[in-house]
């Protein structure tokens, strides 16, 4: 009988150590966790920044100048455009079928 | 024998020890335990919610979420305003200890007089000192690494504004606290602030969260908003107007761009503006939105829609033609002349060159009523629905108060008044065969229904007089563009100072329609006090009318409508 209750002892002195090394780890995992979860929102803030950042450089103001004044481009107007129509390849085909 | 309790045998150290002693050592024993046991049971049981409390307070905590404001984009996703992290530095002055270089390099780091950040610092009393707020995040990297005792950060976000000064009446701006301010950044607060959450965490003593405990509030992100503007286009109507403005020295204009198919605000700018970045000592005159808050007598632009409601009532026919000379007409005491006296003049050619005789010829035989009916169904003296602050309605005023003159007047734009907004939304009437369309200031990409207001056919036939303006004869050939059909009124009004009118301070307006055969946009310009010679609206407005309208059509990829000699050089080869 006395035998039986010193091993259910052991048993539970041993689960309870357990249980607190099991609890310090989990509490360990969880602050890499949040570690994790906050560099990731700072990343994404970071990621904000430079989307900002890129839109910021690519401005029409911006683009504008450097076109003009770096690659002397000038305005497009209609008289230097060329405009095609798209036609639909069937009504082409009509087209053709009808006049020979 | 005596009850005594015999410790030891030996009889040297025999003492004799009275019961009663041990006896109270017991006692004492268990009276301990007692009190031991009792204060148990009321730490466990009786109070034991304080304690839990108490014990909670030193190590859980809970944090905020802070939502993220929502951005404002344009029609086509590209951003108008967002939120980057921007650290601001605070400190305790008591705590704070570092050497000259230290404060050199912060100083030079925050771009502040080191004396400055030195006499922040000077009151030791106090124990929370902004040293900058909101710095860039690379700097406040930089000063981390400084690693200054009793220096520190606290995460912040700043609203940056990639399209600056351009559109900066449009989308506003926020202040430290990262509420709106002006623009849509204050009408649509609310929608883009969004609702901080909040998270109860258990924290060690090295401040590291080891557990969640309780329940999570996630935080309401703020919601992005898509506006109806296009930041290309409103760039290019702010850069043309901004070079009016200073070429005319003029004290100040705006545009406005409506698509007349979806009702859209494609842009909307003035100038004088500003730099949202940099706001220290804005005056009202750069912050003002001028194109919706400020109202003014809409001058000769009125004119089209006595000369429609006149087609409307079958009083007229656009080739009917009305005697104008000798240039001038007298009703009730006062004459009312034209710039340049005309002889007869068809329906046509009194809209062509912008004959105030002709027009109040026509206003006359009209009821006050009928006209009053036009002006307001086609949106004078009445709020435009867009979300804006100080958004203004004008003035028309009731027509059983008009006397003859006034009605003589109204028909060519004095004594009532308008924002130019209400002036561009009114002239979609003649872009849409007589319906006026509602505005929008978010995207929408489906055809807005409008409001009839006049038959297809006399709407047809003003926006031909309108394009006839723009065409040889007409006040404003400087409206024209390559490629593209246009058509317009010019409008040049004199500016009311206290009672009267300013005898040499003009504003010159042009409000179009392009182009004619297929309306797609209406444009209005408005330049304020030319004073560099010009000031007809024919010459200061509308070459900027024409230009925004050139660059706008581009943009959306409308085909020109009329031949253009073509200057390609090197032509396409073409085989089939």
């Amino acid at each position: 009988m006395i035998r039986l209750n010193l091993v259910l002892l052991l048993a539970v002195l041993a689960s309870a150590i357990y249980l607190v090394g099991v609890q310090y780890e989990s509490r360990s995992v969880f602050t890499e966790l949040d570690k994790a979860r906050s560099e990731a929102r700072r990343l994404e803030s970071e990621y904000e920044r430079l989307q900002v950042e890129k839109r910021g450089q690519a401005t029409p103001a911006r683009v504008e100048k450097l076109a003009r004044e770096k690659l002397q481009m000038r305005q497009a107007s209609p008289a230097i455009t060329n405009y095609v129509t798209y036609a639909a390849p069937a009504a082409v085909d009509a087209a053709k079928g009808a006049t020979p | 024998m005596s009850r005594s309790i015999q410790y030891t045998s030996s009889p040297l150290l025999a003492s004799r020890t009275p019961v009663w002693r041990s006896k109270l050592v017991v006692g004492a024993i268990a009276l301990a335990f007692t009190g031991l046991a009792a204060r148990a049971a009321y730490i466990q049981v009786v109070a034991n919610d304080f304690f839990q409390r108490q014990g909670e307070v030193r190590f859980a905590r809970t944090l905020d979420l802070p939502a993220n404001r929502g951005r404002i984009l344009d029609r086509n996703g590209l951003i108008l305003a967002s939120s980057v992290p921007a650290p601001s530095i605070w400190a305790i002055p008591e705590d704070v200890d570092m050497d000259k270089a230290q404060l050199q390099r912060l100083a030079k780091l925050l771009e502040m007089p080191a004396e400055e950040i030195s006499k922040k610092l000077a009151d030791e009393d106090k124990t929370f000192v902004w040293i900058k707020r909101q710095v860039d995040a690379d700097i406040a990297k930089q000063i981390a690494a400084l690693n200054i005792k009793g220096v520190y950060q606290r995460k912040e976000y700043k609203r940056v504004y990639p399209e600056g000064e351009s559109a900066v009446h449009v989308v506003g701006f926020t202040n430290v606290e990262d509420n709106g301010q002006e623009g849509v950044e204050l009408t649509f607060n609310k929608e883009l602030a969004g609702k901080s959450g909040s998270r109860r965490v258990i924290k060690d003593r090295m401040g590291r969260v080891v557990e969640d405990v309780g329940d999570q509030v996630p935080p309401v992100e703020g919601r992005d908003l898509q506006l109806s503007i296009d930041s290309k286009v409103q760039f290019f109507a702010y850069q043309k107007l901004r070079d009016a403005v200073l070429e005319n020295k003029a004290k100040a204009g705006s545009v406005v761009v409506l698509d007349v198919q979806t009702g859209e605000v494609l842009a909307l700018a003035n100038y004088p503006s500003y730099s949202p970045a940099k706001r220290t000592n804005l005056t009202g005159a750069q912050l003002r939105n001028r194109a919706l808050t400020d109202t003014f007598e809409p001058g000769s632009t009125m004119k089209p829609f006595v000369i429609a409601l006149a087609l409307e009532k079958g009083m007229v026919k656009p080739e009917t033609v009305i005697q104008t000379a000798p240039g001038r007409i007298t009703i009730g005491g006062s004459t009312i002349t034209d710039a340049h006296p005309h002889g007869p003049l068809t329906v046509n050619e009194v809209i062509q060159k912008s004959s105030n005789v002709g027009t109040v010829k026509l206003a006359m035989q009209m009821q006050p009523h009928d006209m009053w009916e036009m002006y307001s169904q086609v949106g004078f003296g009445q709020k435009p629905q867009v979300p804006f602050p100080g958004v203004v309605s004008g003035k028309l005023r009731a027509y059983k108060t008009w006397r003859p003159i006034e009605q003589a007047t109204m028909s060519y734009g004095y004594g009532l008044s308008s924002s130019l907004f209400q002036l561009a939304r009114a002239y979609s009437v003649f872009a849409r065969e007589g319906e006026l369309v509602p505005v929008t200031l978010q995207k929408s990409t489906e055809r807005a229904a409008g409001v009839r207001v006049m038959e297809a056919l006399h709407a047809r036939e003003v926006l031909n007089m309108l394009h006839m303006v723009t065409g040889p004869g007409g006040t404003a050939p400087k409206a024209q563009t390559m490629g593209y059909s246009v058509g317009g009124k010019t409008g040049t009004a004199h500016k009311q100072e206290g009672k009267g009118y300013a005898d040499k301070k003009y504003r010159g307006f042009f409000v179009g329609v392009a182009p004619v055969d297929n309306p797609r946009i209406v444009v209005a310009v408005m330049i304020d006090e030319p004073s560099a010679g010009k000031y007809f609206g024919g010459d200061v407005a509308a070459p900027v009318f024409s230009e925004t309208v050139q660059q706008t059509l581009r943009m959306m990829g409308v085909q020109p409508d009329m031949a253009v000699r073509p200057q390609i050089v090197a032509a396409v080869e073409e085989s089939f």
